[in-house]
């Protein structure tokens, strides 16, 4: 894969936390908008293009005590979804050409 | 982490006619209750020989012309479904047939003997209304006495014959403050979840809305709020509350509310006349009523009749209103469409109590978000 492992948000995509701390993402872009639960929110907020996934399933296993054995797959697994419907993007590795 | 399906606002898919899954028969048009919200407002007839009822032959026609339009599952409600007089023998039929059985009643019928009978499908399921954790409160809304001990056997006999068991309470003034009683009732019981309705402005319902024996707009997103959020973890009850997904929170409707993407697409009623309609708004609303069983042929009525073809192109993307900028609108599909059309003529009216909670600054600002307008 030519990018690094380092998500980064759809700049464009509003998170709307709501009294239950599930959230909306909504990309008003294309009305899309899809419902996240409270480790959803915290992984959300933690894709900031400089963590990696190791990174953010490390602290969510700190912060969510029932987080599962299995976090890294389901977390990977989440934000892949998030990728694949473009709340969420992977900076691509800098190329150097050489002449 | 994230919800079941996206709440996608794309462009409608190249329509096409969905399969007919589930057939709602009317069976008759009168009922031995007379209940003051009643939304089809039936004749009152006591022990069910002064109404029309469904012929079993036309029972049996719209089943065969259905099942090749992918026909799953029934429902038989009414009026009071069990005071048609070949009621068992409609049983035997759906039986013969494989198909899944949904029955409404109020349980003054429903003896041992026929809950047995309902019990010998493999698929089965009955909703039992009972609207007050007493018999004066239940007996004020349904209009009969007796009636509420009637409701609570029915459930015992259902119960003992092993159906699956759902009590429907209908909110308004008069009960509402025996919701957390009707579960603890429920619990006793023994059912498998309560159903929390709204009093709909139809038929007897726009009445009750007039006198304002219904609850404000405010105070029903409140009493849903306490259904999912502090009754709801504390039973192992299902508890649904009845009101537009905008309102329901994404925990409720990810542990399965019950009432996911509606199924308006995919039913069709077939009224006590013998006519195909939308459902029992037809009985009270003549456009909404689509064609003669065993004159008109089903697959014609269900490809071709300009509202259902309107409904299948339309729906979503035609709501209008706050319906149109609703998140939610690809599962709500406008909440109720009889209801909003028996309000308003208008297929794509927004459904009432979003209109008002909107009008009154009480709609989720986090479940809108239109489509830009293209250029």
């Amino acid at each position: 894969m030519n990018q690094i492992d380092r998500p980064i948000t759809n700049p464009i995509v509003v998170l709307r936390e709501e009294s239950d701390d599930w959230a909306i993402l909504f990309n008003p872009d294309t009305a899309n908008a899809v419902g996240i639960n409270p480790v959803g929110v915290a992984v959300w907020k933690m894709i900031d293009g400089k963590r990696r996934i190791k990174d953010i399933v490390l602290e969510i296993k700190a912060s969510f005590k029932n987080a599962s054995e299995s976090a890294f797959e389901e977390i990977s697994s989440f934000v892949d979804t998030l990728a694949k419907h473009n709340y969420v993007g992977y900076e691509l590795k800098t190329t150097t050409i050489v002449e | 982490m994230s919800s079941e399906s996206e709440m996608k606002n794309e462009d409608a898919e190249k329509v096409v006619t969905p399969p007919l899954n589930m057939l709602y028969f009317y069976l008759t048009e009168g009922c031995n209750l007379a209940c003051r919200h009643c939304w089809l407002a039936p004749r009152f007839d006591a022990i069910g020989n002064r109404s029309i009822t469904l012929p079993v032959k036309l029972f049996e026609t719209a089943i065969r012309e259905a099942k090749p339009l992918g026909l799953g599952g029934v429902k038989l409600t009414g009026g009071e479904p069990l005071l048609h007089p070949h009621f068992t023998h409609l049983l035997e039929i759906i039986r013969r047939e494989d198909l899944s059985l949904t029955v409404e009643t109020n349980g003054l019928l429903c003896t041992p003997e026929i809950a047995a009978e309902i019990a010998k499908s493999s698929n089965r399921f009955v909703s039992v209304s009972i609207d007050g954790s007493n018999a004066e409160t239940h007996e004020w809304v349904r209009g009969v006495p007796g009636s509420f001990e009637a409701a609570r056997q029915a459930v015992r006999n259902l119960v003992a014959a092993g159906v699956r068991t759902q009590i429907i309470f209908t909110v308004m003034r008069n009960n509402f403050d025996q919701i957390d009683a009707i579960v603890h009732m429920a619990e006793e019981l023994g059912v498998e979840s309560v159903k929390f309705n709204i009093v709909q402005p139809t038929a007897r319902g726009v009445k009750l809305h007039e006198v304002q024996a219904t609850m404000s707009v405010t105070e029903l997103i409140k009493l849903g709020q306490h259904v999912e959020l502090e009754l709801a973890p504390k039973t192992n009850l299902r508890l649904f509350f009845d009101y537009p997904q905008a309102f329901r929170s994404l925990s409720y409707i990810a542990s399965g509310d019950g009432c996911g993407v509606c199924g308006i697409l995919g039913i069709l009623g077939v009224i006590a006349s013998g006519h195909y309609a939308l459902c029992g708004i037809g009985e009270q609303v003549p456009d909404m009523v689509f064609g003669e069983v065993g004159k008109d042929p089903l697959e014609i009525v269900w490809r071709e009749h300009p509202i259902l073809k309107a409904l299948q192109a339309g729906l979503p993307e035609r709501l209008e209103g706050i319906c149109s900028r609703c998140l939610m609108k690809r599962r709500c599909l406008g909440s109720c469409v009889a209801q909003n059309y028996y309000s308003t003529n208008s297929l794509w009216a927004p459904f009432w109590l979003c209109k008002q909670a909107d009008e009154l600054g009480l709609f989720p600002a986090s479940r809108l978000g239109a489509r830009p307008a293209q250029s």
